[in-house]
């Protein structure tokens, strides 16, 4: 079952899939990059006694990436905020301790927005780019028409 | 009490049941014949057209080759170019075994090899070049035998 909520009415929700639905096992919480439409949050949960899924779903406005902390209805979600914190840029407000879960020390961005540039798709020579016929040094003369690889994004800096 | 008995039996159920132990690397597994081992190059096959590097997400295929003229066969034939191979490397350390790059091949030059030892110390040596790929074909199972369909 999925659900859409508005983000102040979350907490309530997820209270409610707890308590009214016996939804005891909090499954994920995560995120989806909607661009101008801005950042849904996701969360599944799911009961033991009824085998009944839930999905809890609420997007936040560009301007305001803030939700509640779920912490206080599940406690496990709190990996997952820090985890949705950290490749979002959502803010969980109340989270106990919302630092970065996976990413190192320092690193800038949220790696899960769509508009993150990948720098290894940056950095890196598409090797598809050769011609049939060619080698990579021809690559180095100036050519009329250059074969961009699919789905990398034109606007990102090409070497 | 009850707990230990319950152990005992549990003990006693798994002593009649046959091992599932595989005894690698002393014994080789049994591998499926379609395992993703490693990928197979035959360069006999290969026009360097490359469309496997294109279709490679992983953008872990190089290809370099060069143009070769060849003179016409008749008298006042036209000349003849073919593309001749230089370089086919692919990088498995960046290879995610996802076989896009065999089924893309239209002229049956990549094959799956269940072959899976080759571990290596440094990175780099990952990167399988022309002739260790084609090593790899000598590895290659025949092609299953064709599935007659259901007869009439």
């Amino acid at each position: 079952m999925t659900q859409d909520v508005a983000p102040g009415e979350w907490i309530a929700a997820l209270i409610a899939a707890r308590d009214t639905q016996q939804c005891d096992f909090f499954d994920f919480l995560t995120a989806v990059d909607e661009l101008d439409e801005g950042i849904r949050v996701v969360a599944h949960v799911y009961s033991t006694k009824t085998r009944q899924h839930a999905l809890i779903r609420t997007l936040l406005p560009p301007g305001a990436l803030t939700l509640p902390t779920a912490t206080t209805v599940y406690r496990g979600a709190n990996w997952h905020e820090r985890e949705t914190h950290e490749m979002f840029g959502v803010h969980f407000e109340g989270h106990p301790n919302l630092v970065p879960l996976l990413l190192p020390d320092g690193f800038e961005g949220n790696p899960l927005r769509k508009d993150f540039v990948l720098a290894s798709r940056v950095a890196k020579q598409w090797p598809g780019e050769v011609d049939p016929g060619q080698s990579m040094t021809d690559l180095k003369k100036p050519k009329r028409r250059r074969n961009l690889p699919p789905g990398v994004p034109e606007n990102w800096a090409q070497p | 009490m009850k707990g230990l008995l319950k152990g005992l039996a549990v003990t006693l159920r798994t002593m009649t049941r046959r091992s599932v132990t595989r005894q690698y690397p002393e014994v080789q597994p049994d591998l499926p014949p379609r395992s993703r081992g490693v990928i197979g190059l035959l360069a006999e096959n290969c026009t360097s057209c490359m469309l496997c590097a294109r279709e490679c997400p992983d953008w872990c295929i190089y290809i370099e080759s060069h143009k070769e003229t060849l003179p016409a066969a008749v008298e006042g034939g036209r000349e003849r170019s073919r593309n001749v191979l230089d370089r086919f490397a692919i990088d498995f350390s960046l290879c995610m075994y996802c076989g896009i790059c065999i089924e893309a091949c239209p002229f049956d030059a990549l094959f799956w090899s269940p072959e899976f030892e080759y571990a290596e110390h440094r990175i780099g040596s990952l990167t399988h070049e022309m002739d260790l790929l084609g090593e790899w074909m000598k590895t290659v199972p025949p092609p299953p035998e064709i599935d007659p369909g259901k007869p009439g």
